[in-house]
């Protein structure tokens, strides 16, 4: 795996992973559509499906008005009648318009229809920070999208990941979330095989193996945890885990209660804000089901409840790889 | 009309310019671009021509109408005296939902709004099952998981709306946008409110339609009123209809009294040719009743506005235009009304004996495999009712 080093030789970015997913639910599966702004002959705005339309078509490769709620709720419409929409959003900043058809019709058809419809379709959230975007373009929107049930929130961070969870979230019954990691599109790259396998939905993955604490994340922001851990092996001598959840809703609580209580330490980072965030719900949950297993508080590391400031938000705003060392020594040295 | 309409008991003095009476506009249909096949007594206006709906047919639409009254009479009651929770009247609404849907064929999909339980009938939905949703009953396809009159049935091809008013205007443009990519001829048909218009999705719907070009009625039936907004507070446009013309939608106004009308306007519109897309139908009606049964319109309107209206009534025009076709009279009409009262009582009964639903059932349905999340709430709720129990 390589970051910011894509090349021909280094194998699929994200970006290409990610058209590559499309295309190939689209080859396997003419009820698959993508439907969006300018997601036509322009590839989208990021390039994500260029090409696509050349290859299906008009009629299954949809330029749509400029309206998120119209592109998620027509979405709705087209799953009801059975076909699979792909919907994009152009940055997740953009997307709380479509809120209400999203969480109140998507998410909840199949329950207030008592089983007799549902909405399959995914989603297409570009989301997080570190490209100076400021707010709108920046945005770690997902705490927005966790509070009920209904729908299925993914969030890859790798080319393989960004692959196989297209085809999971094409695949799913349900309404599926894909939160698409912007500053990964390309930046990052790896040889894998494009075989037409998804992944499967609610497995997180262990991407460190260490003793001494358990820092749960997810989002390209990880790497930035990679780059702590890799720092505090060396000059302290810690041994840090990491946890990519990929899934949030459902999220694996196995892989990280088996984690918490090997090193009895939690830090969970996210890019999103802090207050009633995802770390904060795996913060509960960890300490309702492992507390004597803790010999430390937990710790969240997350940006402050503020928008993504333009100018200086990449490096003051967006946790990054200091911030994190910082709180994992905090965890380390720390004394009741 | 049932005694139930708003009194003007207790108002304060009126202004000159509430002293004019209202007059319908149903009653200058003509001047008014509204179109009409019979006026108030049932008579041929001379504009659309008589849709001679065959008498089978014709009948099964005004029995139906007639049901669908004697429901909202029944209805009212059940919710005064405590037996359902919460009502949404539909009487004088009864001919738009009701000619709609016989314009339209079995296999075509209906999005329909929760003023319109003769969508249900009209294809065939039993009683039961209308009774067994206001009663929030398990045994009903929605495992009494919404609110009264919010029907729908996946089996009759009507689905369920999403609560939020309007919401599902880009919901039936997106599933017949479907229906074009797929290379399917089903029809959709949606009926929202004048309230709805001014809602974002109705944007949406219309602006896609206008694209897109899918096969869609989209009814907006103005009631007069929604809630206690009139049309004047709701919209600066002089009609609904018109604001088809901005998103390149056909459209046209039509009486929303006058069922065979609704049957007229609707069927052509149905029947257009692939290419020529949706169409937008302002159906002109009015809410007799209160918005719900948490309302009360004594605050905002005239009871003589109510009257202009009550003279229009659907269910006297089109009982009127039969008896001139010699195909109805007096004894089949207290017949029929005395068959409803009967059969809605009978429902009533086998519908209360109905179970609720198991509290465990709330879990159901939210994903198709229910996440450990839900799996882990599912049981602490279940301990809770061994606790209780």
């Amino acid at each position: 795996m390589n970051i910011a080093t894509a090349t021909a030789d280094t194998g699929t970015t994200v970006l290409e992973a990610i058209k590559a997913g499309m295309s190939d639910a689209m080859d396997a599966d003419s009820d698959v559509i993508l439907m969006g702004e300018d997601v036509g002959l322009a590839g989208g705005i990021f390039r994500t499906s260029t090409g696509l339309h050349q290859r299906f078509g008009s009629k299954r490769v949809i330029d749509t008005p400029l309206d998120e709620k119209g592109i998620v709720a027509h979405g709705i419409g087209l799953a009801l009648y059975g076909l699979k929409p792909i919907v994009e959003i152009q940055f997740s900043g953009f997307i709380h318009d479509a809120f209400e058809h999203i969480m109140f019709c998507a998410a909840r058809y199949r329950w207030a229809s008592g089983g007799q419809y549902s909405c399959p379709m995914v989603i297409r959230a570009p989301s997080f920070g570190g490209i100076k975007g400021g707010f709108w373009h920046s945005q770690s929107v997902e705490a927005y999208f966790v509070h009920h049930g209904g729908m299925k929130i993914l969030c890859p961070s790798t080319p393989e990941d960004a692959y196989r969870m297209m085809l999971a979230a094409v695949q799913d019954p349900d309404p599926v979330l894909l939160i698409e990691p912007v500053p990964l599109y390309r930046s990052m790259s790896a040889k894998f095989e494009m075989d037409g396998k998804a992944a499967t939905i609610g497995e997180a993955k262990v991407t460190r193996t260490g003793s001494d604490v358990t820092v749960v994340t997810y989002g390209p922001i990880q790497y930035e945890v990679e780059k702590a851990a890799e720092e505090l092996a060396t000059t302290k001598g810690y041994d840090v885990e990491i946890i990519d959840l990929r899934t949030l809703i459902p999220y694996d609580m196995d892989t990280i209660l088996a984690s918490v209580k090997k090193t009895g330490r939690v830090i969970t980072v996210h890019e999103a804000p802090l207050s009633m965030g995802f770390g904060a719900e795996l913060a509960a949950v960890i300490q309702e089901k492992a507390f004597g297993y803790l010999h430390t508080p937990i710790q969240r590391v997350a940006a402050p409840d503020v928008p993504y400031h333009f100018s200086i938000g990449d490096e003051y705003y967006r946790p990054n790889a200091r911030r994190i060392r910082l709180a994992i020594e905090r965890t380390m040295e720390f004394e009741f | 009309m049932p005694s139930r309409t708003p009194t003007t008991k207790g108002r304060k003095t009126k202004t000159r310019e509430q002293e004019k009476l209202p007059v319908c506009p149903l009653q200058n249909a003509a001047a008014n671009n509204i179109r009409q096949v019979m006026d108030a007594e049932g008579k041929l206006t001379g504009d659309l021509p008589d849709p001679d709906i065959p008498p089978e047919k014709l009948l099964h639409m005004y029995e139906t109408m007639v049901m669908v009254r004697a429901i909202d009479d029944r209805g009212w009651l059940l919710q005064r005296s405590g037996r359902v929770e919460f009502w949404i009247p539909h009487c004088g609404l009864e001919a738009v939902h009701n000619g709609a849907t016989l314009a339209y064929e079995d296999p075509d999909w209906i999005f329909m709004g929760y003023r319109h339980p003769g969508v249900m009938l009209m294809r065939g939905v039993p009683l039961v099952q209308l009774f067994a949703q206001f009663f929030g009953r398990a045994d009903e396809p929605f495992k009494g998981r919404r609110l009264p009159t919010l029907m729908g049935d996946r089996r009759y091809n009507i689905v369920p709306m999403t609560t939020q008013v309007g919401s599902y205007i880009p919901h039936v443009c997106g599933a017949a946008m479907g229906a074009l990519i797929k290379g399917h001829d089903t029809k959709f048909l949606a009926i929202f409110g004048d309230g709805s218009s001014s809602r974002g999705e109705f944007h949406s719907g219309m602006n896609f339609a206008g694209v897109h070009k899918p096969p869609v009625v989209f009814i907006c039936e103005n009631n007069g009123w929604a809630i206690s907004t009139p049309q004047s507070l709701q919209t600066g446009s002089a009609t609904f209809a018109e604001k088809g013309d901005a998103y390149g939608v056909r459209n046209l106004v039509v009486d929303g009294n006058d069922a065979l009308a609704v049957y007229s306007v609707v069927k052509e519109a149905r029947d257009l040719g692939p290419d020529e897309g949706a169409t937008l139908i302002e159906a002109m009606t009015y809410r007799m009743g209160y918005h719900t049964s948490s309302d009360n319109p004594d605050l905002y309107r005239e009871q003589a506005e109510v009257d202009a209206w009550a003279a229009w009534d659907p269910l006297i025009r089109l009982r009127k235009y039969m008896e001139r076709k010699k195909l109805w009279n007096k004894k089949k009409e207290d017949a029929l009304w005395a068959r409803c009262k009967e059969e809605i009582s009978a429902a009533i009964k086998e519908a209360e004996a109905m179970d609720f639903p198991h509290p465990s059932t709330m879990f159901d349905d939210t994903f198709e495999e229910m996440t450990w999340m839900l799996e882990e709430q599912k049981a602490a709720l279940l301990a809770d009712l061994e606790d209780l129990s």
